[in-house]
């Protein structure tokens, strides 16, 4: 089916790489999100696949045709640009039928099929109108419709909301979740907002200078991020980073700084820092598990933190803390009922089940899923339509494990088991997630 | 915008053009300063408005007296020229044509008769439409052609190839006269029409071509590449896209070029030969100049018989011809 498989990808300009071997599958039916700040190379990866830039090297795979070599108006996708790129000239109506009527379908059809896609997008009033006389959010809608009248095999979308305001950018994330939902197509969605990429995705893929950090669910994502680049950028407010040492014996890790910190680390996440013993490591824990004393969850392992309080922002259902801890600056959210005023002292409770770790030389993750204890089955946050593991453990080439390269393209059929098998071992192991709140990520 | 995030209606019409939307608020602030209702309202930034307003207009004096005197001493002499095709011969000679008004029985339409059918300024009109607008179309549809190879299609060494075009602007055209010559009387071309057409439109084509290459390259991106997706080739995003967004520059090249064409001695005497049948009005014109030197009521209607289908066009299409040159003006 609609399977797309991206395989040691390269695209160059000249000197700019913008794309470094990328390897990504996506399955069928899959809202898969590639997110990444500007110039990280996601739009070059979508029209590579689009056929609007040649690929430097490497293999993409629609189904199972290559189609390094395919024109693009035969690769069975479609794409909503970021402008709309609606042509100024032609109605409403002409507009979603452009592609048919290229198609040479007969006229009664395309008017059939363009009134049902309108119907899907709630533009049929709109058909008779140039593009002009829309607004930002009627064109988009007006793209989608373009996009889907076609009935193509994927759907490729490059940072489609990002010309609207914040309100209608959230109604319209939920549309478009829904439509994918509809249409069950394989969706590719490019964004910078990491917002966009935790509320719509089923599957995320960050990318970070042409290469991809991480793939994976929004929720395996937010609770593992394999290296700093990925704990920084998923979540919001992101996550806070402090140097510290490790220091102790087998039965009492501490992380330690100048500043006076000393928090103990909880027994399930001692075994990986061994090695790290007396030495330095990137200690990064989120807002949301700095919490006030009063005010701890139930059953959370916490060590507690001097904290000088300088602002505070309430916004409605917590409290966003601007803190500083010696050198650092750092953020927490905590209930609204805190006591916490800006200019005083504070002890902060650090919920340190839910820590993270990081090499300071590779900045990589020091505990991977699997050395971390399953305490109960894992609740997925939503079902993803596919049968994809969830959770898969994929990691850029520079971080994989060696088993993770792909070699020749006429094995693919085997590697591609392997791997499969490989993900739902690495499933099974996955520790127990937080919840991330709904809502939280729609704060932006 | 409550009724859920497809709203589709009539009401949505609220969100119509966003321009519209931005002068609909302005103009209800304006109301809101006015009345009474709102002694809150924001006063000081009207008053800034207002005087904003003063010192923008008081800031454009000078620019319009300027347009406006510039615009007189061409119009001045213009006018005499008209009136004065319309005197008898001893009226021209006996006294300014400013004074003409003064006795309004004067005035005749025998200078138009005379050089219409007497000097053979009828036929010479016809010659000119019959090479200027072919020469035209030529033209404007080759540069466009030309013009999206350079912008839209993936050529190697394209931007040195269009360089060459732009170097070609600066050749003069006197030093092409004796080969192109030499090409057309082995080609049997000279004297036809189909020999000046070509040479006219060849002479146009680099500015033409370049000219609609920096608007074509200007359109959006994303719009053809979208194009392409839905299964466009090149020829359909020439037709069907890029053509009908750039009307505006391909009337601006239009109306340069026949202007260019219609006014043009030098390459009409070359190609063509200075025969009756097939000489253009500024052939003939020129031929009224040397043997009637001094029959100024002959030559001023002929002026204006030459000039009346340029100003015809221009001001039709003056809209455009502006547009046009903006456009090229901005992205460039
Ligand atoms: N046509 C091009 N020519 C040269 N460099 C390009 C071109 N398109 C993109 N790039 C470069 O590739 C990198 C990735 O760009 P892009 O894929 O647009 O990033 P993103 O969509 O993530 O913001 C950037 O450094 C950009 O400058
Ligand atoms: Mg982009």
């Amino acid at each position: 089916m609609a399977r797309v498989f991206y395989e040691n990808v390269y695209k160059r300009w000249k000197e700019t790489v913008a794309v470094k071997d990328f390897t990504l599958e996506i399955a069928d039916k899959e809202f898969l999100v590639l997110v990444g700040p500007s110039g990280s190379g996601k739009s070059t990866a979508l029209r590579l696949l689009a056929g609007l830039d040649s690929i430097s090297d490497g293999k993409i795979y629609i189904g199972d045709r290559v189609i390094n070599n395919v024109a693009p108006k035969d690769r069975d996708i479609a794409m909503v640009f970021q402008t709309y790129a609606l042509y100024p000239h032609m109605s409403v109506h002409d507009n979603v039928g452009f592609g048919l009527k290229l198609r040479k379908m007969p006229k009664d059809q395309i008017h059939e099929k363009v009134l049902q896609a309108a119907q899907v997008l709630g533009i049929e009033p709109l058909l008779d109108r140039k593009p002009g006389q829309l607004s930002g959010g009627q064109r988009q809608r007006v793209a989608l419709a373009r996009a889907i009248v076609r009935e193509p095999k994927v759907f490729l979308l490059d940072e489609p909301l990002s010309n609207l305001d914040a309100k209608l950018r959230v109604q319209t994330r939920a549309e478009i979740s829904k439509l994918h939902q509809r249409l069950g197509t394989t969706f590719i969605y490019v964004t910078h907002d990491q917002v966009e990429a935790m509320t719509m995705a089923t599957q995320i893929a960050v990318m970070n200078f042409g290469v991809i950090q991480q793939v994976g669910t929004p929720q395996f994502l937010y609770d593992h991020p394999t290296n700093v680049f990925v704990a920084g950028f998923i979540g919001s407010p992101s996550m806070n980073f402090f140097e510290v040492t490790v220091s102790g014996d087998a039965d009492q890790v501490c992380l330690v700084a100048d500043s006076g910190m000393s928090l103990p680390v909880p027994a399930k996440k001692r075994r990986a820092l061994e090695k790290y013993r007396d030495k330095k490591i990137v200690f990064g824990i989120r807002p949301e598990d700095i919490h006030d004393p009063d005010f701890v969850p139930p059953d959370t392992e916490v060590a507690p933190l001097d904290t000088a309080v300088e602002v505070t922002e309430l916004m409605g259902n917590e409290v966003f803390l601007h803190l500083t801890h010696g050198e650092n600056n750092f953020l927490a959210r905590v209930d609204p009922r805190t006591a916490a005023q800006p200019g005083s002292k504070m002890e902060l409770m650090v919920g340190m089940d839910n820590m993270h770790a990081f090499d300071p030389e590779s900045e990589q993750t020091i505990f991977s899923p699997e050395e971390e204890e399953p305490e109960s089955p894992r609740q997925p946050k939503r079902s993803p339509a596919t049968g994809v593991a969830e959770g898969a453990w994929i990691t850029s080439r520079e971080s994989a494990a060696p088993g993770s390269a792909q070699p020749e393209a006429e094995e693919e059929g085997k590697v591609e088991l392997d791997k499969l098998a490989k993900e739902e071992a690495v499933t099974e192991q996955v520790a127990k997630p937080r919840g991330v709140p709904k809502d939280q990520a729609d704060q932006d | 915008m409550k009724r859920g995030p497809y709203p589709a209606g009539p009401e949505d019409d609220s969100r119509g053009n966003l321009q519209e939307e931005a002068l609909e608020e302005e103009e209800v602030r304006d109301e809101k300063e006015g009345s009474p209702e709102y002694p809150f309202g924001p006063r000081v930034a009207g008053e800034e408005g207002t005087a904003a307003r003063l010192v923008r207009a008081v800031g454009r004096g000078p620019l319009h007296a300027v347009i406006i005197g510039i615009s007189i001493l061409w119009m001045v002499p213009a006018l005499g020229l008209l009136v004065s095709s319309f005197r008898e011969r001893q009226a021209i000679t006996r006294t300014g044509w400013w004074e003409a008004f003064t006795t309004p029985t004067e005035f005749t339409i025998q200078n138009y008769q005379d050089v219409l059918t007497g000097q053979g300024m009828g036929t010479a009109f016809i010659n000119s439409v019959i090479i200027t607008v072919p020469a035209t179309i030529l033209t404007v549809m080759v540069a466009a052609l030309a013009a999206y190879a350079f912008a839209w299609m993936p050529l190697p060494g394209r931007n040195w190839w269009f360089l060459l075009v732009v170097a070609l602007m600066v050749v003069p055209l006197q030093l092409t006269l004796i080969p192109v010559l030499r090409l057309f009387a082995d080609l049997g071309l000279t004297g036809t029409y189909w020999g000046i057409w070509l040479a006219h439109a060849a002479y146009g084509l680099p500015l033409g071509v370049f000219l609609l290459r920096n608007f074509f390259v200007a359109l959006p991106k994303d719009l053809l590449e979208s194009a392409f997706l839905e299964g466009a080739s090149h020829t359909t995003a020439f037709f069907r896209i890029v053509l009908p967004l750039s009307v505006p520059s391909l009337a601006a090249l239009g109306i340069f070029q026949f202007l260019w064409v219609w006014n043009d001695l030098l390459i009409a005497l070359v190609y063509l030969g200075g025969t009756r049948d097939v000489a253009p009005m500024t052939v003939v014109i020129s031929n009224l100049v040397s043997s009637f030197g001094t029959e100024w009521h002959l030559l001023t209607a002929a002026a204006f018989v030459s000039v009346i289908l340029p100003l015809t066009i221009f001001f039709a299409l003056q809209r455009y011809f502006v547009q046009g040159l903006l456009a090229g003006a901005v992205k460039g």
